[in-house]
């Protein structure tokens, strides 16, 4: 299992758009995938979930994945973090 | 450990429970970190073993005359002696005014006392209520909870097994959601509360279409806002080894916040339809609620044949001539 947190850089927070995102490219993976914040974890996977989060600007968030590849999954949602979602 | 600020409290809380601040605002600092309330009576008397000053202290008639029976300087002595200690706030009912000295010292020693127009019986009960509600322990799952001929029934299961259309079948055939996708689950005593995270509505994601309004598409007879949790599906693909529950009379249980809810793990394949079984789990645990346990019965039936039957056998073999 791999934790990682990880700040919301882009100024819109965690809107459809991104959590679209994050949806899908967490789908392509196996490992089980979840996001936390604050006292609420929800699966990652699921697009109702991480948009219940309403993630805001420079809010904390716990990525957790659990199974065969999760280095791959974490890797690649940390990027589109990192990307700031493409946008401001 | 979960807090509440008291200026937050004051703000949101103030029309509900008939406060007014009677100390300046830079005393609403100070947070609240339980769910009790506490009579001050005997701190007030000077006995401090046991005082319970991390509680919100409510005073009341018997508590203000008491106060206004001391003389002076004893009044000022006793406040400061029960203002050294870190109290969340004091909350004085009927609308009854503090003596002058307290109010003095609150401000100084940065201690709010509010004021409530309540009566002191029914302002403990319902902020107790509230307390209790904000303290009670909480945990996010990711299921949909339906409400099931009043059974409320959290569907579970791995992403894109079908946990939202099972709940868009079974609001088709009538019966209410509460929430898709995001649980939230408050222990209230002995009972599983579930509700939706946010305030959003009733929405729903159904893959290939997106997301839709449940409360808009099927009326507002399709929608509740919170249910108790009475029992788990999980819902898993089929798995021919796996060892499936056959006759029901030995149940699972699962444990959320300390409550045990059955749990029936339920496989899928396609073209099944799991929606009437999710109605048949309802109406059986119903069934099993009001005493009536239909494996229990039918094994009875069984073996009381088998009973019958190995007697007659007996009875002709001993028949001996």
């Amino acid at each position: 299992m791999i934790r990682k947190t990880i700040v919301i850089e882009n100024k819109l927070g965690m809107h459809a758009r991104p959590a679209t995102l994050i949806v899908k490219a967490a789908t392509k993976y196996r490992s089980e995938f979840r996001i936390k914040k604050d006292d609420m974890e929800i699966n990652g996977k699921s697009i109702m979930g991480v948009m219940t989060l309403a993630a805001e600007y420079k809010s904390q968030l716990e990525l957790i994945a659990d199974g065969i590849d999760e280095e791959y999954l974490i890797e690649e949602i940390s990027e589109l973090f990192a990307s700031k979602f493409g946008e401001e | 450990m979960k807090k509440i600020n008291i200026k937050e409290f004051y703000q949101t809380k103030k029309e509900e429970f008939s406060l007014t601040l009677v100390t300046n605002p830079k005393t609403l600092d100070n947070v609240i970190v339980n769910k009790y309330l506490n009579r001050p009576g005997l701190a007030l008397g000077g006995y401090f073993e046991r005082f319970a000053n991390e509680r919100i202290q409510i005073l009341g008639e018997t508590e203000i005359s008491y106060l206004q029976s001391l003389k002076d300087e004893d009044l000022y002595d006793r406040i400061k002696e029960i203002f050294v200690y870190e109290i969340p706030c004091f909350i004085v009912t009927k609308g009854l005014s503090v003596p002058e000295q307290m109010e003095y010292l609150a401000n100084e020693m940065n201690i709010a006392i509010l004021s409530s127009r309540l009566q002191t019986d029914k302002l403990y009960h319902s902020l107790r209520k509230f307390l209790e509600d904000v303290f009670a322990p909480s945990q996010t799952i990711h299921g949909t909870l339906v409400d099931v001929f009043g059974v409320g029934i959290l569907i579970t299961g791995k992403s894109g097994i079908g946990k939202s259309e099972c709940a868009l079948d079974l609001v088709e055939r009538g019966h209410r959601l509460i929430t898709d996708d995001v649980v939230k689950i408050k222990l209230r005593e002995d009972v599983l509360m579930g509700s939706s995270s946010n305030d959003y509505g009733h929405f729903m994601e159904i893959r290939g279409v997106g997301l839709i309004d449940i409360e808009k598409m099927f009326g507002i007879q399709a929608a509740r806002i919170q249910k108790r949790l009475d029992a788990q599906i999980e819902l898993m693909p089929w798995q021919d080894n796996m060892d499936y529950e056959r006759i029901g009379l030995s149940d699972n249980f699962v444990d959320i916040l300390g409550v045990k809810i059955p749990i029936i793990y339920l496989p899928v394949s396609p073209g099944k339809n799991v929606s009437v079984i999710m109605e048949v789990v309802a109406m059986n645990h119903i069934l099993k609620t009001y005493g009536y346990d239909a494996a229990k019965v039918y094994t009875q039936k069984l073996q009381q044949d088998l009973q019958r039957k190995s007697k007659i056998y007996n009875t002709l073999l001993d028949d001996k001539e």
